[in-house]
């Protein structure tokens, strides 16, 4: 059952549990205690050991519930066996129904096995008509069918799918695929030519076989389906969209598809958890003036109190203040709308991020951001300042007007946008300013650098006033970017 | 200090170490008799469950199977959810039902080894350096030069960072229990990543290490370790990797009734139905804190006190500031407080 546990283990990482080894050597230790019997039981006992957030605990209660499914239906056929060898107890009963085996009981025994038959298999209407003699079938597949308990079928198509490596169905158009080759393996092309012959030589009872076999194949064909089906969603739909994930990471924002859009701030959302997993620490800075007095005895008691290493209090750093200015205008629109969402993602490392909006004139757009939701609030944004044509000199003009004077030496200035003024007056001497206030002004084009000059972009009188320019038109650079923000401004 | 006093202390003889175990744990023998119905009640999850019900805490299959694992794999248990679901409580329940001291450490920013894990006791240790001054000639009488009275005094050892002058905090306590403990460290999130990583070696190997000693390991017994935290940070994976994830969610109506019974039994049981209702009723809406078990039994005594036997409208607006810790939720709710008592009344 160890391996059980750990192809559930797998199904759970695929479905994006992180699962560590020394977790799973806890959990067969704690399964080891309450065993296999109880399920509530043994789902209440990994579901402490294994997710370890709110969110984790739904994914695997989905997941057990998935993939225990089938286990379930196993055992409840385990129990049920001893009436498909012919013993007749009724369904899944422990076999208290009382000593039916005895030879005399012959036509009792047949009734409830015919029974057992009916409950396990349950659309058994036609073939009661045509009851009669019927030759034993001859391929392996064609006995394994007509034998009336299912788990000798059930046990052999697991079998089989693990010899076909059904555990590595990586994309959905492979299931067809899939369910043949398993059923390949189990035999169907010996059952079917059976079929073929019985029918073609025509006696009743040959013919009454070849039905009855040709019916249960389909109806195993749709259990290989079944199983195929479950088995891609544990372990190949969460690979598939990783693919999915990986390829969006790096493709250009402005071509991303709309129906994308969904999956895409789920990577946004992702990418900044990461960030914020590691950024979220706040370093320390020390501050000489204030003596730490316990500190400094407790540190010194190694020199027999002798006070000469001094501990100094120390004050923790504030935040980054971030002032995001984004050009909404139709060439940029999307990437700011994917800046902005990466920036209020990070709310927990950077608390303190006020965004601006230009095409033409500036509007500041923190508040809407806080009553609404990301998602409405960038749309917002996009209908309210877009679309006009750019003018940076205009946009710095009433940058400088509304809030230059809230700018200081803690602040870090991003300017997401492409340069292309139109031919207007660039107005450089106001980002000088801003480049002297801050503590730093990033610039992200979105464009390649190689276009940063051509035309009417003004990128190279802009760069001699910003502390640092990036080409940024993926996920992918946006993060890196990100990162690189966070780690020099704390 | 009168100059000239004798030495009042004892120095150890030369070259003697200081052994850890000779110190005696502060816990006195347990009754064997407990032994054998501890026995009885970790035997089973529901045996466990019997059993916290019996000491009044109702507690789901969930909560009582973590509990049971943490007996039987001497596994940390985290405890995370909402404020007021009984996180505390579990710990201190556990501590009941197992026979066992109850150590707890609440945590807050800033705290550190100093205050959770151990200290010197300084005062003494400074006082000790002044009367050994005084004695400092009879030690070095005979020797002769420099090197011999630096060898002479070596012989001494580090008494002054041995155990007598250690002043143990919470973890160090709970690890020298000699029947073991429960060890409840309350709002972990509350503490500094520094202290977390402090808590990693505890965690895992129930021992710490102090630098001038040695590490020291757990008793017999390991203690009983339940964290505690109210989300209000992330808790890093390295931790949560060593424990068990608990999760206690708000109950459903049935379970909070269940609390609520036992909690305050007076209560008739019409208006425990709908104070429950109500409550549940409340924790759909919109509001900055949501009530949680500990707010319902502190309204299921109000309302006790008061002699209610059915809601009513005016009498849920008087005692809403009972359920509700802000201005703007009461506010909010007071519109609705019509509205959610019929429902409650009905049913």
């Amino acid at each position: 059952m160890d391996g059980t546990l750990t192809s559930f283990i797998a199904a759970l990482r695929n479905a994006e549990v992180r699962v560590s080894t020394a977790e799973t050597l806890d959990a067969l230790s704690a399964v080891g205690l309450v065993g296999y019997d109880d399920r509530e039981l043994l789902k209440n006992t990994l579901s402490l050991m294994l997710p370890k957030t709110v969110d984790e605990k739904e994914t695997f209660a989905d997941t057990f519930d998935r993939f225990f499914a089938f286990e379930d239906v196993d055992g409840a056929l385990d129990a049920g066996d001893p009436g498909g060898d012919g013993q007749g107890d009724g369904d899944a009963g422990t076999g208290a129904g009382g000593g039916e085996d005895a030879p005399g009981a012959g036509a009792g025994n047949r009734k409830s096995k015919n029974a057992f038959l009916a409950a396990a298999t349950k659309e058994e209407g036609e073939e009661e008509l045509g009851h009669g003699e019927m030759p034993p079938p001859r391929s392996a597949l064609g006995e394994l069918l007509m034998l009336d308990g299912r788990v000798a079928l059930t046990v052999r198509m697991v079998e089989v799918a693990k010899a076909v490596n059904l555990e590595q169905i990586q994309v959905f158009t492979q299931k067809g695929l899939y369910t043949r080759r398993i059923m390949d393996e189990m035999g169907l092309p010996h059952l079917q030519r059976e079929i073929n012959e019985l029918r073609m030589r025509g006696g009743l009872p040959e013919r009454r076989l070849s039905q009855e076999l040709s019916k249960r194949r389909e109806r195993l064909r749709e259990q290989v389906r079944d199983y195929v089906e479950r088995q891609f969603l544990l372990h190949a739909d969460a690979t598939g969209r990783r693919l999915r994930e990986e390829l969006l990471r790096k493709v250009k924002l402005s071509n991303v598809e709309h129906r994308n859009f969904r999956l895409i701030q789920e990577i946004v959302f992702k990418m900044a958890k990461k960030l914020v997993a590691l950024y979220s620490r706040r370093k320390k800075v020390f501050r000489r003036g204030h003596l730490d007095l316990p500190r400094t005895l407790r540190g010194n008691m190694g020199y027999d109190g002798n006070i000469f290493d001094l501990k100094w209090k120390s004050v923790k750093v504030d935040r980054p203040k971030v002032f995001a200015i984004c050009d909404v205008s139709g060439s940029v629109a999307n990437y700011a709308r994917f800046m902005l969402m990466f920036l209020y993602s990070l709310e927990e490392v950077m608390p303190k991020v006020r965004s601006f909006a230009f095409s033409s004139d500036l509007a500041e757009v923190t508040e809407l951001f806080e009553r609404n939701g990301i998602e409405d609030a960038i749309a917002k944004t996009l209908r309210d300042y877009g679309g006009g044509s750019t003018d940076y000199g205009q946009a710095f003009e009433d940058f400088r007007h509304k809030c230059l004077d809230d700018v200081d030496n803690r602040t870090t200035i991003i300017i997401l946008g492409d340069a292309r003024n139109n031919y207007g007056d660039p107005r450089t001497e106001i980002l000088k300013e801003m480049y002297d206030r801050a503590k730093r002004v990033l610039w992200l084009n979105p464009e390649p650098r190689a276009t940063w000059n051509v035309g009417d972009a003004e990128m190279r009188r802009y760069v001699a006033h910003v502390h640092q320019a990036e080409e940024c038109n993926s996920l992918l650079h946006l993060e890196r970017f990100v990162g690189n923000l966070l780690r020099t401004v704390q | 200090m009168v100059s000239g006093t004798r030495l009042p202390i004892v120095l150890p003889k030369p070259g003697a170490s200081v052994n850890l175990a000779s110190f005696p744990a502060t816990q006195g023998h347990r009754v064997a008799e407990s032994a054998v119905n501890i026995e009885r009640v970790t035997e089973s999850v529901e045996a466990l469950k019997a059993e916290f019900e019996a000491h009044r805490y109702i507690c789901s299959d969930q909560i009582a199977t973590a509990v049971y694992l943490a007996y039987h794999l001497r596994k940390p248990v985290l405890i995370e959810g909402p404020p007021g679901v009984g996180k505390t409580e579990l710990g201190k329940t556990a501590a009941t039902i197992f026979g066992l001291p109850l150590i707890r450490l609440q945590c807050y920013e800033g705290l550190d080894e100093a205050k959770a894990i151990y200290e010197w006791k300084y005062g003494k240790q400074l006082l000790y350096t002044q009367v050994l001054k005084e004695t400092l000639e009879e030690v070095l009488q005979g020797a002769r030069g420099f090197a011999e009275s630096v060898s002479r005094l070596h012989e001494f050892g580090d008494i002054f960072f041995s155990e007598a002058f250690l002043e143990p905090r919470p973890l160090l306590k709970a690890l020298r229990e000699e029947q073991g403990c429960v060890l409840l460290i309350d709002e972990v999130d509350k503490s500094d990543h520094e202290f977390e990583s402090l808590l990693l070696e505890l965690l895992s190997d129930f021992q710490v290490s102090i630098p001038e000693i040695g590490t020291v390991k757990a008793r017999r017994e390991p203690p009983m370790v339940f964290l505690t935290s109210n989300n209000t940070r992330e808790i890093s994976d390295a931790l949560k990797r060593r424990c068990i994830h608990l999760y206690i969610p708000f109950p459903d109506t049935d379970l909070e009734q269940r609390i609520i019974h036992a909690r305050v039994p007076e209560i008739p049981p019409r208006l425990r139905r709908q104070l429950v209702t109500f409550i549940q009723e409340l924790r759909d809406l919109d509001l900055k804190k949501v009530p949680a078990i500990s707010e319902t039994i502190d309204w299921a005594r109000t309302l006790l006190l008061l002699h209610t036997e059915n809601l009513d409208p005016q009498l849920v607006r008087d005692t809403l500031n009972v359920i509700l810790k802000f201005q703007e939720d009461i506010d909010n709710v007071d519109v609705e407080v019509p509205v959610l008592t019929n429902k409650a009344v009905k049913s």
